[in-house]
């Protein structure tokens, strides 16, 4: 991959985190968008069209979002680091071709800015209840790497590690933001294109008509060419081998798409990566990400003035979850409170981990503001409070709250 | 051998076009063998989105020439071929069209009419050539299957149409549809027949009704600027010397 020196704005910016996104994705060498416009994601469309013609990036409006990721989908197969953008709506309608790309191997890069749902929710307003959507959205077994990223600096930094981890594992990946994060202006710093880590994509090297499309190396990762250079391969959706001809037998099921599951289950530890304050002599260990990352933060350190012993863990990869880190803390701390702008989605992943070790305390947050810090900090006190173990998720109640 | 594949294989030697520069995109599994025989990249999606993911094929790479095979085209691709033909997106889209769904469980497809099948349908159906015509196709043909010289020719002209081209194939299922319709082997003979040839015709006149003979030909051939060439001028004269054309350039070294 030639680094295109213009598409690396090097230097600091203020910038969105929808805008740092699309900076992102440029530095990691995408060159093709396909989208349909929707709210809060159609800034990154308008930057990517902005800054697309000195990149010498293509961009197309699709009639809807099956198209796009189609489109984005059949682009990756020329060559190019190919993206699209959309949020809950849309998102919905492109699980279609996240299950193609998956079954294709295709690498790409899905930006699922989040509002409220279910169906239109509000448009214009931070959620992060399509947590689990990314994760089990389509139909049939997959592996997903989505990734969280909780201000617009880590938009631009996340953008870029999604489009490697794509590279190397040959699969969609999801950066999975929100409304509140794609609209936050903060200053972003672009390093220079040369300290930029960028993977290349894996390219099979041999003889033209030995090519196999789905033929596993060691890492059960499949080698790619480009069409169009004689290759005369075939894919297909359906249950392949490894020339990509359908077979029809439960035999092919497994040899086609455990492997598609194992190429990531295999690195999880090179793909998690997660950030650890303070969780050393915690009795509390705050489990966020995405928006939550503010207030969580804000949290922490007003439980540490009042003197209690709270430290944080925040997600930067959700999919796949960090099981062995949870488990790992859960037999030292009391207790996770995992503040989630939804109704409890990763917090079960997190008393899933837990095994029985700790309690866990799921505060639905953002009804007071994204920023307010209110709720976590009384669930911190709840957790200090409770003596026992608690079967299950504590469901944390604001007295403003139902209950 | 499918004789639609034989038609498009020779077709594309009629047309001198490279193999290599020729890619497949259909949402109708082919049978390996037929794969083979074609000698072109070929991408099996999902149903319908075949037109959809040669949009990407087609931009990402300028310099392919993208035939779309599609099944589903009226139903889950309507939308994809109304666009398409609105951007006038470079592509040939060759529609098999059995009028049924003949894998499933032999219901109609949409561009059956009243009392063409035993499965009868009540329902209107889609005039293909006229749809693909309204939309801003370039060009638009139906043929049956076993109009193979008329085929190939057609798909020769086709993929020297610069711009969203439509060619209608008509075709019984071999397998289930004899069984539901009892019509036996000689149906691809029955289409043949009853089949007039009228090049040039308004697509208007070409609704394929059971009273009259179905109507076959070149029906659409015209110029107009393609997706890339007005996606080029549009942005260079917004851009001016900063934007780089969209051309064939990867993203390889």
């Amino acid at each position: 991959m030639k680094t295109n020196l213009k598409a690396v704005l090097t230097g600091t910016h203020t910038l969105s985190g929808n805008e740092a996104c699309i900076e992102g994705a440029f530095a990691a060498g995408c060159l093709f968008l396909a989208a349909y416009p929707i709210m809060p994601a159609i800034e990154t469309i308008e930057r990517y069209l902005k800054r697309s013609a000195e990149v010498g990036a293509t961009f197309i409006q699709m009639e809807d979002e099956i198209s796009a990721l189609a489109a984005v989908i059949g682009a990756s197969w020329t060559g190019k680091k190919s993206m699209t953008a959309t949020s809950g709506p849309g998102f919905s309608n492109m699980m279609e071709h996240l299950g193609l790309g998956v079954m294709l191997e295709t690498p790409c890069v899905i930006i699922d800015v989040q509002r409220t749902g279910p169906s239109l929710g509000i448009p214009n307003r931070a959620g992060q209840a399509d947590m689990m959507q990314a994760r089990w959205g389509s139909h049939g077994d997959y592996e997903v790497i989505t990734l969280a990223p909780g201000s617009p600096q880590e938009m631009f930094d996340f953008t870029i590690k999604a489009f490697n981890f794509s590279e190397k594992y040959r699969t969609p990946v999801i950066v999975i933001s929100d409304e509140y994060i794609a609209h936050k202006k903060e200053k972003v710093v672009i390093p220079p294109a040369d300290g930029i880590k960028i993977t290349p994509r894996r390219y099979f090297k041999g003889q033209k008509d030995k090519y196999l499309p789905f033929k596993r190396d060691k890492d059960f990762v499949p080698r790619m060419v480009d069409i169009g250079d004689g290759f005369k391969f075939h894919v297909t959706g359906l249950t392949h081998d490894d020339k990509g001809y359908p077979i029809m037998l439960e035999e092919c099921q497994e040899y086609n798409v455990h492997p598609i599951l194992w190429k990531i289950r295999n690195h999880v530890d090179e793909i998690v990566e997660f950030q650890e304050t303070g969780t050393v002599d915690a009795e509390i260990v705050i489990v966020y990400y995405g928006a939550t990352s503010e207030a969580a933060i804000k949290a922490m350190k007003q439980a540490k003035d009042m003197g209690i012993k709270v430290g944080g863990l925040k997600l930067d990869v959700v999919w796949p979850f960090p099981d062995k880190k949870i488990a790992e803390l859960a037999e030292k701390v009391k207790a996770f409170v995992v503040p989630e702008i939804n109704y409890g989605q990763i917090v079960s992943e997190v008393e899933r981990c837990s095994y029985g070790n700790a309690n866990v305390i799921f505060v639905s947050h953002g009804e007071k503001g994204i920023n307010n810090t209110d709720d976590i900090v009384s669930a911190i006190k709840l957790a200090l409070k409770e003596k026992e173990r608690k079967k299950g998720i504590i469901e944390y109640r604001s007295q403003a709250g139902s209950s | 051998m499918n004789p639609i594949i034989t038609a498009f294989v020779n077709g594309i030697k009629k047309s001198g076009l490279e193999l290599s520069n020729i890619v497949v995109v259909s949402d109708i599994p082919f049978e390996p063998e037929v794969i083979k025989e074609a000698g072109v990249d070929f991408f099996h999606v999902t149903r319908g989105r075949a037109i959809a993911f040669g949009t990407g094929l087609k931009l990402g790479n300028p310099d392919l020439k993208v035939v779309a095979f599609i099944g589903d085209l009226m139903t889950l691709g309507g939308n994809h071929l109304v666009h398409s033909g609105r951007r006038n997106m470079e592509m040939l889209v060759i529609c098999v069209n059995n009028f049924i769904y003949k894998e499933i469980a032999g219901t109609p497809a949409p561009s059956v009419s009243p009392g063409f099948s035993a499965f009868s349908t009540f329902e209107r159906p889609f005039n293909a050539p006229h749809l693909a015509n309204s939309c801003g196709a370039v060009y638009t043909a139906r043929w049956t299957a076993l109009h193979t010289n008329e085929l190939e020719n057609s798909i020769a002209n086709a993929l020297d149409k610069r711009g969203f081209s439509v060619i209608e194939v008509l075709s019984p299922g071999p397998n289930f549809y004899k069984e539901i319709n009892q019509v036996d082997s000689e149906l691809l003979d029955f289409y043949y027949k009853n089949s007039v040839t009228k090049n040039n015709e308004d697509t208007r006149n070409v609704e394929i009704t059971p009273e009259e003979k179905i109507v076959t030909g070149e029906f659409t051939d015209k110029e107009k600027s393609p997706f890339i060439d007005t996606y080029n001028a549009q942005l260079g004269k917004i851009l001016g010397d900063k934007f780089i054309p969209l051309g064939g350039q990867s993203g390889r070294d």
